[in-house]
C-alpha cells in the first residue's frame, strides 16, 4: 500500500476537528452530527421517492409543476449530508477509507443523483416537457433511482456492520 | 419496568433473536431506516400540502401518498418492536427512546384529529385553494414531530446508561 493515502488519512485523523468530531464528551459532536445526516437521509431521499412515484404514475392529478421546487429541498438536504458525512468520516477516515461497503454506498449516491437529474431533464426542465406525456425512459431512471437510493441507504447502515 | 424487562429479555422469541442478532439485527435497521425515508416522504409531502404550499395539487390527491406513509410506519413498528424484544434493558430506560415514544404519540394523535374531524371536510378542497389554519396546524404539528420521533431514535445509542456498540 502505497505511503500517500495512508500518510494523509492518518493526517486527516489526527486532525483537531477530527478529535472533536469523534471524542467530544458532548452530544453536539458525533450523535448531532451523525442525527442531522439522517435527517438529512430522510429529506433526500423522501423526496426523490415522491417524484419517482409521481413520475411511475402514483397520484397522477398532482401537476407535475407542483414540484418544481423540490431541487432546492433535495440539494439543501443533500449539502447538509456531504458537509456531515466528511465530519462523520474524519475520526475513523484510516478505517472507512479502505472499507469497501463505503464505496457501494457512494456508488450508490452517485447512480441514484444520475438516474434524479436524468428525470429532471427529461419530465421537469420546462414547460415543454412538463406538459408533455412522461417518456418511458424517465420511468425507467425512476426504477434505477428507487433502487439505487435503498442501495445507498442499506450500505450505509451496513457500515457500522462490514467493517 | 425492571420485572418487566428482566421477563421480555428471558423470553423465547427474544432469547431467538438475541441468537439471530448478527443478521437479524442490520436487516431490521436497514428496513428501519428505508421506513422512515418513505414516513418522512410520503407524510411530508401531504404534510407541506396542508401548510398551503403546492397548491395546484388537490389535497385528495396529496392524500394519496398517505398510505405509503402508514405503510412505512407499519414496517418501522414492526422492526421497532425486533430491537425491543430482543434488547429491552438499552430501551427501558433510555430517555431518548421515551422522548421518542412522546412524540409519536403527539404524531398518531394529530393524524387521528385529522382524520377524525377535518379530513371529510379538507379533502374536498379544490386546488389552488388556500387550506384553514387547523390545517396549517396539524401539518406543522405533524412535520415538527415525525422529524422530532426521527432525532430522539437516532439518539438512543448515545444515551444508553452502559454505552453499546450499535452506531
Amino acid at each position: 500500500m502505497p505511503d500517500f493515502p495512508m500518510e494523509f488519512l492518518t493526517r486527516l485523523q489526527d486532525s483537531a476537528l477530527a478529535q472533536w468530531v469523534g471524542g467530544a464528551e458532548t452530544l453536539l459532536a458525533y450523535p448531532t452530527i451523525l442525527t442531522l445526516h439522517t435527517v438529512g437521509l430522510s429529506i433526500v431521499v423522501g423526496t426523490c421517492l415522491v417524484i419517482d412515484l409521481r413520475v411511475l404514475g402514483v397520484a397522477r392529478q398532482a401537476p407535475l409543476s407542483a414540484l418544481r421546487r423540490a431541487p432546492l429541498l433535495i440539494w439543501s438536504a443533500f449539502l447538509v449530508n456531504a458537509v456531515t458525512g466528511v465530519l462523520l468520516f474524519l475520526p475513523s477516515a484510516e478505517q472507512k477509507a479502505f472499507q469497501t461497503i463505503f464505496y457501494v454506498k457512494l456508488a450508490c449516491i452517485a447512480v441514484a443523483l444520475f438516474a434524479y437529474a436524468r428525470i429532471w431533464t427529461l419530465v421537469f426542465r420546462d414547460a415543454g416537457t412538463l406538459a408533455a406525456p412522461i417518456p418511458r425512459e424517465a420511468r425507467t431512471f425512476a426504477v434505477v433511482s428507487l433502487i439505487f437510493w435503498t442501495g445507498a441507504t442499506v450500505a450505509g447502515r451496513l457500515m457500522a456492520y462490514i467493517l | 419496568m425492571d420485572v418487566f424487562v428482566n421477563w421480555l429479555q428471558l423470553t423465547q422469541l427474544s432469547l431467538l433473536f438475541q441468537d439471530q442478532v448478527a443478521w437479524l439485527w442490520p436487516l431490521c435497521e436497514s428496513l428501519h431506516f428505508l421506513g422512515l425515508c418513505v414516513l418522512i416522504g410520503a407524510a411530508g409531502f401531504f404534510d407541506l400540502r396542508l401548510l398551503g404550499l403546492m397548491r395546484a395539487v388537490p389535497l385528495r390527491t396529496a392524500w394519496t401518498l398517505v398510505p405509503w406513509a402508514k405503510a412505512a410506519l407499519f414496517v418501522n413498528f414492526l422492526t421497532g418492536l425486533v430491537f425491543l424484544i430482543s434488547q429491552p434493558e438499552q430501551y427501558a430506560r433510555n430517555v431518548s427512546m421515551w422522548f421518542k415514544v412522546l412524540f409519536l404519540l403527539v404524531a398518531g394523535i394529530n393524524a387521528l384529529v385529522f382524520e377524525w374531524f377535518y379530513s371529510r371536510r379538507l379533502l374536498t378542497l379544490e386546488s389552488h385553494a388556500d387550506t384553514p389554519l387547523a390545517a396549517k396546524v396539524i401539518g406543522g404539528v405533524s412535520l415538527a414531530s415525525w422529524f422530532a420521533v426521527l432525532y430522539f431514535g437516532r439518539m438512543i445509542p448515545y444515551l444508553v446508561p452502559d454505552p453499546v456498540s450499535g452506531v
